[in-house]
């Protein structure tokens, strides 16, 4: 195996060991794989930028797309923010990249988002439905597309009182359910990763020449800085 | 309430959060020492992914985005490897690859090396390539489906795009028959449906976070994206695919500690339940 790949696999595995040991309790390691994450992470953005700006920009103005310059300039101004005299100067670029997203974004969220969905929510079939659990999703969904618009259109007190109440507890229900939904996969999603992480120490890590020494000399400094100052074994407070 | 006289309830309510994170750790390693083979039961939503790409014709284009971030990869990178393997298993398949995260081509590049696209014959530049990062979000999708090679004239070594045969005839989006994205991102994963399924109609399916699904399922079930899954379900399609890897390893870890998880909430509900009839609760 590449050295670099050698050190490489050393590094990831050491930081991902200092990064989740946040969950047992604070430590010097996980600051330490903190800020050089941080610090990496903006390192990367910051060469990637100066690439782009070379890519989409520099290289197209020296080919002899002359507009660039006022891309260039647009760019340049965005930085009078943090002169206390021209700052409003960063409004206008800023308000072109804010028109031009919005422009890219509207010119299809009607269509995808709006029109699309609720063809499809009136399209729930309750009749020639013969499968009978999707008879009964059917008619859940639209109990609940039901009451939630109802819990957020009639918002006056009395809209939610008495009788009618009963309306709004459904569409509470009905919310509780999809947010729990939500974080059941968020869960999922956490536990992938961790595995991914640990599956990555022990077949990545673990097999290469001297990391089975290495990990319980890890883990014992890890437990060493976790511990509150005053009950460290060493060094001996006077 | 005093720790004397607690009761076995009271206990159980207070375990310490460092207990809990080192039972699941045990729970987390011991079946990857120690393998328990569970099966991996396949859903309707991976069937539907594999049934799409095994209809790919001969000369078919697909795009593919690299969109997640290093963070995802635990759970995106197997499903991204294990469709690559698909698409080079088709005979005539031609794979486009950009990403809208700064971290794709890294990340790409791992896939490679662990896919080895070698094995399936398939050559840089004639089956599959990368055009890189490209920066801007929803606005770099709009470009590139507007006119790739005005979006970026090289790859993402920086080579020429000219001098690779795959993309001479890629113009905008309509040159291609099907759109898939990885992505740790909601903006991602929503934004090619407004600017490639919305304005060119071009057949999508996303693999995101498992967090991310049931914000996406409206657009499945809307008929806007034909499937939708979570890299969590890399296992099944290694299954269908036969290619077990990652994913399938997974199987028994993911199951296992979900296991666990029921039994935190049921045991800290149980105790909380208990607790407040004997009038403990704090």
């Amino acid at each position: 195996m590449e050295l670099n790949l050698v050190i490489q696999i050393w590094l990831a595995s050491l930081f991902t060991i200092w990064i989740y040991s946040v969950a047992f309790r604070d430590n010097d390691f996980f600051k330490f794989a903190e800020y050089t994450f941080v610090g990496a992470a903006a390192g990367h953005s910051l060469v990637y930028a100066v690439d782009n700006l070379r890519r989409y920009g520099w290289d197209q103005l020296m080919g002899g797309a002359y507009l660039y310059i006022v891309v260039f300039l647009l760019g340049i101004i965005l930085y009078s923010r943090y002169h206390p005299q021209y700052f409003w100067l960063s409004r206008y670029p800023l308000s072109v990249m804010v028109g031009i997203g919005i422009g890219l974004s509207m010119r299809a969220v009607v269509t995808a988002e709006f029109i699309a969905q609720i063809k499809s929510t009136a399209g729930i079939k309750l009749v020639g439905v013969t499968d009978p659990i999707q008879l009964f999703s059917n008619i859940v969904f639209i109990v609940l597309v039901l009451t939630t618009t109802y819990f957020f259109l009639f918002t006056f007190p009395k809209a939610h009182e008495g009788g009618l109440g009963v309306i709004p507890r459904i569409a509470r229900y009905g919310m509780m359910a999809a947010f729990s939904y939500s974080f059941a996969n968020t869960v999922l999603s956490r536990y992938n990763m961790i595995f991914g992480r640990l599956d990555y120490i022990y077949n990545q890590w673990l097999p290469l020449q001297g990391a089975i020494i290495a990990l319980p000399i890890v883990l014992i400094l890890l437990i060493y800085a976790m511990l509150p100052p005053e009950k460290r074994p060493w060094p001996k407070k006077q | 309430m005093s720790g004397q006289g607690k009761g076995i309830w009271g206990y159980l309510e207070d375990i310490p959060r460092e207990v809990l994170y080192a039972i699941l750790l045990v729970f987390f390693v011991a079946p990857m020492i120690y393998p328990l083979g569970l099966p991996v039961p396949i859903t309707a939503n991976v069937r539907k992914w594999y049934a799409t790409i095994d209809a790919l014709q001969p000369g078919s284009v697909v795009m593919i985005d690299f969109g997640y971030s290093g963070g995802g990869e635990p759970e995106l990178g197997p499903m991204a490897v294990v469709v690559y393997k698909h698409l080079f298993e088709k005979e005539g398949v031609k794979v486009i690859c950009m990403s809208t995260s700064i971290e794709g081509p890294q990340l790409w590049d791992k896939a490679m090396a662990e896919i080895n696209p070698s094995r399936y014959g398939a050559e840089y530049g004639v089956d599959y390539i990368n055009i890189g990062y490209i920066a801007g979000g929803e606005t770099a999708m709009a470009a590139v489906g507007k006119d790739l090679r005005a979006t970026t004239s090289t790859d993402y070594k920086g080579n020429s795009l000219d001098q690779y045969p795959i993309m001479d005839e890629i113009v905008d989006a309509s040159s291609f028959d099907l759109l898939i994205c990885y992505t740790t991102g909601g903006d991602q994963s929503e934004g090619w449906v407004r600017q490639w399924y919305t304005v060119y109609g071009t057949p999508y399916m996303c693999s995101v976070l498992a967090m991310m699904v049931p914000t996406m399922l409206p657009y499945m079930n809307a008929g806007q994206i034909i499937s939708v899954t979570s890299g969590a379900q890399a296992g099944e399609m290694e299954s269908l695919v036969h290619a077990p890897a990652r994913g399938i390893k997974s199987a028994d870890v993911i199951t296992l500690t979900h296991i666990l998880c029921l039994a935190y909430v049921l045991i800290g509900n149980v105790a909380y339940f208990v607790n407040k009839s004997k009038g403990e609760v704090k």
